[in-house]
Order: structure tokens, then C-alpha cells, then sequence
């Protein structure tokens, strides 16, 4: 986990990293979200609608924003403020996916930091796009 | 001056998502529904990226409503000219 300061926060600083989802990461967000529309859980139905498979939660990938500013940007100092979130393409199970951020603003008053940040899938389509807030406790 | 409680308008509607929002000079956190302390940090991250400005954390805690972030905001702009 990194363990940025806020005096070590500059425009332009940047992260990312990459994680792939799988079917386990499908199951633990149905029990613990209780989302169970067919476009998530049903194969057969995801194709009905002209998907080529069930179709992963959108909150589900978006949950990496949290890991990439929990974790990476700028990581143990982090404090969620808000975060404004675009889905752009769906996103399948086995999907590699690339999460990244870039610091675009810094409020040095009150040690707020914005991030823009996406997750990109395969050839480097982007899926998703967040612009994200996040206080530095220290 | 006036220009700039314009230009606010538009910030204050986005920030407390009420789109009919009308804030004046004697505006503050006591009068506007939803002026949190988080509400408060985003305002002003706004208002730094629109203008181009910067405040110390000393004059925004002087400031009592909106009307005296508009004098400030006076002065920064004027320097920045």
C-alpha cells in the first residue's frame, strides 16, 4: 500500500493497476448487494438482449476506483469524498482490466485532491471513466 | 461584484444540486440547505478551479457568507490580473 503525504501530491502524479474479474467476484457482489437482474446472473437471458454474455455490475468495476485511491492514490491517507462515475462499455467476466488515475487538481486549504481516473479493458478500450475526490489525512 | 455572484450561481446550484438556487451577499452555511463542512470543501474546490484562484485556510475560515468570499475573491482576481 503506498502512503502518500500531502506534501508529496503533485499535478500529474500517476497510478495504476490491473486486476480481471471473475465469476467469484460476480457471486460475492450479488450476495452482498442482492442485485439480482438477469442481465447479471443469466447467460441466456444477457444474450437476449444482444449481449454476448451476462454482463458485469458496473459498481462491481467501479469498485476499483476505491482500491486505486485506497491503495495506490494516494493510498493509507485517503478519505473518500465523492466520486462521479461513467459507464462507457460493458464489461464481461475473464476481462483484464487496467485501472489508473492522474492528479488534476489539489485544494491546498483544505487538502482535497481530484483524480481523474478510468479502467480500461483489452486493447486499451476505455469502459469506464470517474472523476474522483478524495481528502489526505496527513 | 455583480459579475461574480453570477458566475457563483451556477456553482452553488451544482455543488447542492438545486437547480433553482438563488444565493445572495448575505448567504451562508446558516441559510443554504445541505452547507456541510464536505459541501463547503467542494464549494471552494470549485470556486479555485473556475476562477483560477487560491485560498489560505485562514481566510476561508474569517469568511462569514457569501458576500465577504466575494470581496476576497475581488482582491485575488485583481492581483492575478
Amino acid at each position: 500500500m503506498n502512503n502518500y503525504g500531502w506534501q508529496d501530491l503533485e499535478l500529474g502524479l500517476k497510478h495504476e493497476f490491473q486486476a480481471e474479474i471473475t465469476e467469484k467476484m460476480m457471486q460475492n457482489f450479488l450476495q452482498n448487494s442482492g442485485d439480482n437482474n438477469p442481465l447479471h446472473v443469466d447467460a441466456a437471458y444477457a444474450e437476449t438482449r444482444g449481449f454476448p454474455n451476462k454482463v458485469v455490475y458496473g459498481l462491481l468495476t467501479a469498485s476499483f476506483y476505491s482500491t486505486l485511491v485506497g491503495v495506490h492514490l494516494p493510498g493509507q491517507n485517503c478519505l473518500l469524498h465523492g466520486i462521479d462515475v461513467s459507464f462507457l462499455k460493458p464489461v464481461f467476466v475473464g476481462d483484464a482490466l487496467t485501472i489508473s488515475g492522474e492528479i488534476t487538481f489539489l485544494n491546498e486549504a483544505y487538502r482535497q485532491a481530484h483524480i481523474s481516473a478510468q479502467i480500461t479493458s483489452g486493447q486499451g478500450v476505455s469502459v469506464s471513466k470517474a472523476r474522483i475526490k478524495v481528502g489526505v489525512l496527513e | 461584484m455583480t459579475e461574480i455572484l453570477a458566475q457563483l450561481q451556477p456553482i452553488f446550484q451544482d455543488i447542492f444540486d438545486q437547480g433553482d438556487l438563488e444565493i445572495s451577499r448575505g448567504s451562508s452555511a446558516e441559510t443554504v440547505d445541505g452547507w456541510d463542512s464536505l459541501a463547503h470543501i467542494n464549494l471552494v474546490s470549485a470556486i479555485e478551479q473556475e476562477f483560477s484562484i487560491r485560498f489560505a485556510l485562514g481566510e476561508l475560515e474569517a469568511m462569514k457568507d457569501v458576500g465577504e468570499m466575494i470581496d476576497l475573491m475581488e482582491l485575488k482576481i485583481g492581483k492575478s490580473d
